[in-house]
Parts: C-alpha cells; structure tokens; sequence
C-alpha cells in the first residue's frame, strides 16, 4: 500500500526538501503550505520527476483551515501514514523589549500552535490505524537560545517537550513521535538575508565547517519515517554539523 | 546497497548487538571486519557474510590491547585497503554494587568499554583524516543516562563513551569525519542474560511505551542510516534506540 504522507511548510527550504525526499521513498506527497503557488511548484517539480503529489492550502494556526485539510486528505487518500510538521519560522530578530504581543504570537502560533493544531487533527486517524509517523521541527536555537530570537527559541524548545509529551501518548497505537532539530541550513528564506561569506564567518565554530544542504535534513526527516527507525520515538535527531551536542 | 565498495570494522562483532551490525554492514555493501575476543564466533560472522554474497574477515581482539588494536589496524588495511567505518560495539557488563566493587572489576569495564573506543579510534582516524572522510559509530548505552543498580562501572563507561564521542566529533570535524553514539535500551541479547531471570528479563524488556522487547537487529538500520551518505551533517550525537523508554 502507498503511504500516505501530510508535510506542512513544504513550498520551500526544508519542507521542500522532505516533500521530494518522501516521493523520491514512493511515498504520496500533500505540499501543504501557506504560499499556495510555492507549493504547486513543489508538487509539480515532484510529478515531473515521476512521484505522486498534490498542493493544498492551509494557514497551520487557524484550527478550521487545518482541520478541512486533514479531513480533505483523508477522505480523498483513505489514510496519513505520516505528518511532517516543517511549516514555522524565526521571521523576526531583534531585542526582546521591541517585539510586539502580535508579533510575539505569530511567532509561537506558526510553529509551536501550528504543529499542536495538525497533531491534533492527524492523530485519531493513525491511532484508527493503529500507526503512524509524526515528525516535528525544532531548531539548535532551541537549545542554544538566541538573543534576538526570543520567542522562536522558546516555540522550538517548547516542540520537543510537546513531541515527548505526544510520543508517550501515542505510543500504545503505535504512532512514533519524533523531532528533528536542524542546524543552520541554506535554504532560500537565509540565503536571501545573508551573504554565503557571512554565513561562513558566523557558523565558523561548526565541527564538520559547513552549513547545511536542505536536503542533508530531509535525510533526518526521511529515516524518522521508514521501518528502520521503529523503536525510536520521543527523541529529538540533532542535524547540526556537531554545533549542539546535548 | 548504500554502502557499496565500504570498508567498515565492527569490534564485538561476534555475538549480539555487534553480530548484527556486521551481518547489515554486510547487506547494505560494506567488506566487513570482524573484531572480537571470541576468534571462532567471529570467524562464523564472517562466513555468513560470505555465504550471503558479501566479502568478510575475521580476528581475534582484545580492544584493551594497544599491540592487538594496531594488528587490527594493520590487517584491516592489509586486507581491505582502508577504513570508512569504524563500530565500536566491545564492551563487558560485569554486575557488583559499587562499595563491593574491586579495583579490578572497575578496571577492566573501564579499559575495554572507554578504553576500547579510545584505542581503536586512535588506530583508524589517520587513515580517515588522510582519505578527507570516514564514519565513527560508538555503542553506548541507555544505561549512560539512566544508571543501573549493580552497574555504575558500566554506565560510567557508557556515559564516558558519549562524552568522548562528542569530544572526537569536534575534533575531526574539519577533515569530514563524523563521530557518534548510538544509545540501545536493553535489549534480548546474551549480556543482561547473564544476571537475571528468563522471566524477570521478559518482563522489564517489554515495559517500555511501545511494549516491545528490543532485538540487536532493531538497532541495525540506525547504525546504517549513520553510515551512509543519508548521515552526512550528524556528528557528536548520541542516537536514543529505546521504545521511548526515556526521552532527552
């Protein structure tokens, strides 16, 4: 049977890079992303290199959009083996004192909302199947901290206590909840802040002295889902180039 | 076949958890060496490598012998021309609470778990750093976070091993050489056999959240995943194999 796999944030960087390494697995791809014509793009990009995709629209902090989308896959697929969490964002880097209660909430809405509110919908299916795979992102800030990204680091750590909260309720279905922290990665949304020699010279302390490739984490993301990783569950993978060794 | 043309060492190879990391190596492409105290049961890993298809040796070892890690190095590369991967599975688990504890028990768990890591990375790195890449793979253990009644010589060894592991990952790191642990909760293998009950053993193995009695060959495709090229920007981790029986 194809599994069936729900990525979220997949119209760029690193959704982008699991949505083409599942296909690349023979797994079905919903692209689904807030950027709906980023998303056809990827889901496009897939069908030309002969996996099977579809593009969807969802804003991952409005409960009704995600639940009309998770009801929508389902009931057009039959199942979602697998739900990639990747849609969030720093978005802003600055002083505490200056962030705005909105700006503050659309931090933690995307990421750390975004990822409760599709677990929430997604789980019932898997536990009616008695299986499932959720991969959620963190981020080395999570660990690291960063002073001019408060509320990002904060929603990042606050994925990985949410995903071994989940994983220890999921576990008797069978359902495997794991998190993925990437280091600093050259995806577009970096890319286009920061020149690749101040990238360099900021991540110079990195032990293998790169950054990086988008799809270097997809591999992370990839294996969390495959027989291979089928007794690992509430952990989080460190794809960081040595950065973080907690 | 990801790791076609590899050459990968994996010491307690033998038996157990190492037995199957050879056996996978071996699947997935690797030319394996077969490092283990035990020379004949090593030498029955290599032949079923063999009598599969792949290529394998076998030799005895000692991990806590400087003289016998450098034959092993030397061999290997006499053998197989040189080393991508390097599993460093020996490792002993003698029971004793700490005030009975002999300097010797404490000694010898010591020197071949952490001692063992340190002198068979030590023979194999210079061939990694001069080929500009190469995979280091420790088997520590969920004992290393968790502490055991009657093993803290154990644990310490296993925590240390995480320690050193993330210590090597920074100082390889620059010549493209990763370095990490894989954490295997207790699992159905000849070494918790050996001080428990059939039925006692049973029962702890299963109580985990996910209700399953880890086997070695549960940990093969984590050690695979770290081989091969899907690994590239994972180093100085410690991999957590233990049906959520912990999380951190």
């Amino acid at each position: 049977m194809t599994q069936v796999a729900l990525i979220t944030g997949g119209a760029n960087g690193i959704g982008r890079a699991v949505a083409h390494r599942m296909a690349a697995g023979g797994v079905t791809v919903i692209v689904a992303d807030y950027d709906h014509a980023g998303a056809e793009k990827v889901s496009s990009e897939i069908s030309s290199a002969g996996g099977r995709s579809e593009a969807l629209s969802v804003d991952v902090t409005v409960g009704r959009e995600v639940k009309a989308l998770v009801t929508d896959v389902a009931r057009r697929h039959g199942r979602i083996d697998i739900l990639g969490n990747i849609a969030g964002g720093s978005f802003y880097t600055k002083r505490l004192e200056e962030f705005t209660w909105a700006e503050w909430k659309e931090v933690i809405d995307v990421n750390l909302k975004g990822t409760f509110l599709m677990c929430r919908e997604v789980a019932p299916i898997m536990q009616k199947q008695k299986s499932g795979r959720i991969v959620n992102t963190a981020s080395n800030y999570a660990l690291t901290g960063s002073p001019t990204r408060i509320p990002y680091s904060a929603a990042k750590a606050g994925i990985i206590g949410f995903g071994k909260s989940l994983a220890q309720e999921l576990a008797p279905y069978g359902i495997l909840v794991n998190t993925v922290a990437p280091g600093p990665t050259d995806t577009p949304r970096v890319m286009a802040k920061e020149s690749a020699e101040a990238r360099r010279l900021r991540w110079s302390d990195i032990p293998l002295g790169r950054t990086a490739k988008p799809e270097e984490i997809a591999e992370a993301f990839y294996f969390l889902t495959t027989p291979e990783s089928g007794w690992i569950t509430g952990q989080t993978f460190h794809v960081n180039g040595g950065l973080v060794t907690p | 076949m990801r790791l076609q043309g590899k050459i990968a060492v994996v010491t307690g190879g033998a038996q157990g958890i190492g037995r199957a990391i050879a056996l996978g190596l071996g699947r997935d492409g690797a030319k394996v060496m077969v490092a283990d105290l035990q020379a004949d049961k090593a030498k029955g890993v290599a032949d079923e490598i063999r009598r599969s298809g792949g290529e394998s040796d076998a030799i005895e070892v000692n991990v806590a012998n400087e003289s016998a890690v450098k034959r092993l190095a030397q061999q290997t590369f006499d053998r197989f021309g040189r080393i991508d991967i390097l599993v460093n599975d020996a490792g002993i688990y003698p029971r004793a609470l700490v005030v009975e504890m002999t300097e010797e028990d404490w000694d010898r768990t010591i020197n071949v778990n952490l001692g063992g890591n340190f002198l068979c990375c030590r023979a194999f790195i210079p061939a990694m750093r001069a080929q500009r890449s190469g995979r280091i793979i420790s088997i520590a253990s969920s004992i290393a976070h968790y502490g055991a009644q009657e093993g803290a010589h154990y644990a310490a060894s296993k925590a240390a091993i995480v320690g050193f592991i993330k210590a090597l990952a920074r100082e390889v790191g620059a010549d493209g050489v990763t370095a990490n642990a894989i954490c295997p909760g207790i699992a159905n293998t000849a070494l918790p056999r050996s001080h428990r009950s059939e039925e006692e053993l049973i029962q702890r193995l299963r109580s985990n959240p996910l209700g399953h009695v880890l086997e070695p060959e549960d940990f093969v495709g984590p050690i695979l995943f770290l081989a091969s090229d899907a690994g590239s920007y994972i180093t100085g981790q410690a991999i957590n194999v233990n049906c959520g029986s912990y999380m951190v």
